[in-house]
């Protein structure tokens, strides 16, 4: 920006008047000092001498900005705009001053003018303008995958364009069965199981085949501890969604929890066929076969496991169920290589073996 | 001493009509256990843990509870250890008002009717120290006098009572040199240099003193998990055998690791001859000690795969029993820990290795939703297979308002083994409570194993064993070591019954000690075939044993083969 400034002033200063000129050096040198009250003060004095000079009023606002007084610097932008309305530096920081300030809707157009995609989206939210929003963020992100802010600000816009949904869905349908299940996934996030419990049964009560209440209401199941009747959910789920691998994989661990070994195989072996080679369903496909003795089958799985993740707390699980197949097997050398490999994974992925600082479920 | 002969009341019942015919009717058909759940005439006590808003660690984690026969008149008395006053602020230095008799710690003398009697100030263990808040508790005979000593301990000091034999007790913690220091939980006694006198295991918490409490959970105020305060190491004290003991814990390796332990059992699970330690750490892996037979111990618990959870987590170890569940001849381990988490199982696979067992034992079902403290292997229904019974209740007693799928009291866990499968069974217990520490022993000597559970602010949950529904008949033999080389009780003795085997020990659990005599069930069996095998490395056999009956084996004096001259 100040770059962008010089330009300008390398070609304004042909006609601005020697005080003015010496004015905006000032203003500049005290700008790239970081001592923007002098900077404000001089640049102040540009434009008394020059009103007309839109550049003196645009270095004005962004000095209040850069002392993070934006409400200051919104009346210099405006008036820089009414000596030249298609300054883009103009509209972009006027954009950003307005958005700081609060002024969401009188900062969209200038930011669309300069079609600032994040800026426009954040201020898109702030006025409900939630589609919009959610486009202008996605193609920002698109820009810059990894900008932590901008993720944010999109999983935000997403949510929030999520609940609109289910709030016009239940203020229109309050007793259909998808608001019902909507209710059941609220009270669920707040860990509140009894209310999700009934909300679920009441859609399921108001259609029976409602696809993924049945798997969701397992989940409440299981979150309780309840793995018998999350086996019932998870079982409907399955029966109704034969191809469904997550209901597949959930039915089986919910048998493998409660003992029930060969049928967890069986529930396991299906996911990975609807699904193959899902970590998740590999591990616990290893864990089955290790509890029914099937040891090759057990290190088949969990080694495959490992050809897909390396790194991750499922492999380090896997190395550590290798290491007690290997330690049963009288394998003493490939049973502490696991444990290496596990420990070594436990120390990358989760720092603290050191028992001054462990963590606990506590 | 205990029985000596068969009882003759049960004879007396077996010898009635209908008995007979309830007996050609059902057979061998075996039942769960009926508990009758009652506070006996006399038994009032009430642990003081004195919860504040503060949220003092050590206010949610007594207290222990003993059953012992300090008098030796063949009937067990109950042991309990207190908590303490905690007030706001906290003084300095530490005082929990323990010469108030409402903090004492408290013995009561079993009666010949069942009642008990207070004999806490006659026996001199009135005022544990206003410095100490109470913990848990130890039984064994240091001295080999015949008398059961009591080590109780403490956050601040421990105390080791000597036993006088005429039903008192003398603090002999100074001569002793076992004071310990720090914050002191569970604690056992055992021969771990087959010497013949017992010596003495600690186990510490973590570095956590009344000047650094906090609470934790942001406005939850709850207290604080294990890893916010600093590991510490166990102690290990060697009897000298002349009424002093010897802190052996940094040559003997036992302080090489830090811990946040809470748990202790005891068994030699290798078969060497030496018994090991297993302790349950909180928020991070288990240890086991392996003894290697000089005088140290090497810590083996993941190479021996019994640290941490099949899925290699650590866990919320907090009660430890560690006795063989299969009958397969070798010590298993079972750890209590947190929700969420299934009760630890590790089986004995032999050669010094363990596997994960928890699923295939029918704890996922049983055990995710709660939190255990101490815990037993028992046969309560005398069927020959060991049962589990675990005392509940969640650490947070604000548990619910943070997590309402969690509950702060609970009731216990009855679970018989059924093909080394646990299934769950009534206990009689109604009322939940915070129950914290619980000892097992035969209250009545009817055969039947009893039950003694600690609750945080309340009184204990008596469980009394009347031995299964109408119907069912199983035999059962109780046996009380007595040592001659070895220690006097036979603390360590590997003891097997028909295929049964235990591991002599009082340490039980969470706190907690047991009655250090054998339980067996027999099913149906009439006699049975007893085998020892000493700490000294005696081995002795008695065949054709009568079923019912409380049984003392004497260890026979074997000389040592004359040596031939070089």
């Amino acid at each position: 920006m100040i770059r962008a400034l010089l330009l300008f002033f390398w070609f304004a200063s042909q006609t601005l008047s020697p005080e003015a000129v010496q004015h905006m050096q000032a203003g500049i040198a005290a700008d790239k000092q970081r001592q923007f009250d002098v900077a404000v003060t001089e640049f102040r004095k540009v434009t008394e001498l020059e009103p007309t000079f839109a550049d003196g009023f645009i270095s004005l606002g962004q000095a209040y900005m850069e002392k993070r007084d934006f409400a200051s610097a919104i009346a210099p932008l405006k008036h820089a705009l009414e000596v030249d309305p298609d300054s883009t530096p103009a509209h972009q920081l006027l954009g950003y001053a307005l958005l700081v300030q609060g002024y969401a809707a009188q900062a969209i157009p200038h930011l669309e003018r300069v079609q600032d995609k994040t800026a426009l989206g954040i201020a898109q939210i702030q006025t409900g303008q939630l589609p919009e929003a959610v486009a202008n963020l996605q193609a920002a992100l698109a820009a810059r995958p990894n900008d932590p802010d901008i993720l944010y600000y999109f999983g935000r816009a997403s949510g929030l364009m999520s609940k609109q949904s289910i709030d016009t869905l239940l203020a229109a349908y309050p007793d259909s069965p998808r608001a019902h299940q909507a209710m059941g996934e609220n009270y669920f996030v707040l860990r509140n199981m009894p209310d999700a419990e009934k909300e679920y049964r009441d859609a399921l009560r108001l259609r029976p085949d409602i696809l993924e209440v049945h798997l969701e209401l397992g989940e409440v199941y299981a979150g309780a501890f309840q793995w018998a009747k999350a086996e019932e959910e998870f079982r409907a789920q399955a029966k109704l969604q034969p191809g469904n691998a997550e209901a597949a994989y959930r039915l089986g661990a919910a048998l493998l929890e409660q003992g029930k070994v060969h049928e967890a195989r069986t529930e396991l072996s299906r996911a990975d066929k609807l699904m193959p080679d899902m970590p998740e369903t590999l591990y616990s496909l290893g864990k089955a076969a290790s509890l029914e003795g099937d040891a090759a089958s057990a290190e088949k799985d969990w080694t495959k496991l490992l050809s897909i993740e390396k790194e991750s707390s499922l492999a380090a699980q896997a190395h550590f169920g290798l290491a007690g197949l290997y330690r049963k097997q009288g394998k003493t050398a490939a049973a502490k290589h696991e444990i290496e490999e596990f420990q070594r994974l436990q120390t990358s992925s989760n720092p603290p073996p050191a028992p001054d600082k462990e963590e606990s479920p506590h | 001493m205990l029985g000596g002969g068969r009882n003759p009341e049960l004879l007396n019942v077996l010898l009635r009509p209908s008995s007979v015919l309830t007996l050609v009717l059902f057979g061998a058909a075996l039942a769960a256990p009926v508990f009758e759940v009652r506070l006996p005439h006399g038994l009032d006590f009430t642990l003081e843990n004195s919860p504040t808003p503060q949220k003092h660690l050590i206010e949610t984690m007594p207290g222990g509870v003993a059953l012992l026969d300090y008098n030796n008149d063949g009937l067990l008395d109950i042991f309990f250890v207190n908590g303490g006053r905690l007030t706001t602020p906290l003084p300095t230095p530490d005082n929990f008002d323990r010469h108030d008799p409402r903090y004492w710690n408290r013995l009561f003398r079993q009666n010949k009717d069942g009642s008990f009697t207070d004999v806490t100030e006659q026996a001199g263990l009135a005022n544990a120290g206003d410095g100490n808040y109470g913990m848990g508790v130890a039984v064994g005979d240091y001295d080999n006098d015949g008398y059961p000593d009591l080590y109780v301990t403490s956050y601040g000091k421990n105390i080791l009572y000597h036993n006088n034999g005429d039903g008192t007790f003398t603090d002999v913690t100074a001569k002793a040199g076992v004071a310990a220091g720090g914050w002191s939980v569970s604690a056992g006694f055992f021969d771990y240099d087959n010497d013949g006198k017992l010596d003495l295991f600690v186990t510490r918490y973590m570095e956590w003193d009344t000047k650094h409490s906090r609470d934790c959970g942001g406005n939850y105020h709850t207290y604080c998990p294990p890893e916010e305060f600093p590991a510490t190491t166990n102690i290990l004290y060697h009897n000298n055998g002349d009424g002093t003991f010897t802190d052996v814990s940094q040559r003997s390796g036992i302080a090489a690791k830090k811990g946040r332990a809470l748990g202790v059992g005891f068994a030699d699970y290798d078969g060497d001859g030496f018994t090991d330690i297993f302790v349950s750490n909180d928020g991070m892996q288990q240890y086991l000690y392996h003894n290697n037979g000089n005088g140290t111990f090497t810590e083996v618990g993941l190479e021996a795969g019994a640290a941490l959870s099949e899925d290699g987590r650590r866990m919320s170890g907090m009660g430890v029993v560690f006795q063989d569940y299969d009958n397969d001849g070798r010590p298993d381990i079972m750890v209590t820990l947190l929700p969420r988490e299934i009760y630890g199982v590790y089986h004995n696979d032999g050669g010094g290795s363990f596997s994960y067992r928890s699923l295939e034992t029918g704890l996922g079902v049983l055990s995710s939703g709660s939190s255990g403290w101490s815990i037993g292997l028992e046969d309560f229904d005398n069927d020959g297979w060991k049962d589990l019974f675990v005392a509940q209740s969640h650490v947070l007693d604000n548990v619910e308002s943070i997590d309402p799928s969690l509950h702060y009291l609970d009731v216990p866990l009855l679970a018989m083994n059924h093909n080394n499968r646990f299934e769950r069974v009534d206990s009689g217990v109604t009322t939940p409570v915070a129950a914290r520490g619980a000892a097992f022993g035969d209250l009545n000597n009817d055969g039947w194993e009893d039950v003694v559970v600690t609750c945080l602010g309340g009184h204990p949950q008596v469980l009394m064993n009347n031995g299964g529904k109408a119907g069912s008949k199983a035999y059962w033999l109780v046996i009380s070591l007595r040592g001659t080389r070895s220690n006097r009780d036979g603390y360590g003795a590997r003891v097997q019954v028909n295929g049964q085997t235990r591991f002599a020990t009082s340490a039980v659990g969470y706190l907690s000690a047991s009655d250090k005599r054998l339980h067996f069930g027999l099913g149906t069996a009439e006699k049975a075939k007893v085998e020892v095998a000493w700490p000294s490395g005696i081995h002795q056999t008695l065949n054709d044993v009568h079923a019912d009956q409380f049984l003392e084996v004497k260890e026979p004096e074997v000389r040592e083969p004359e040596k031939p001259n070089p």
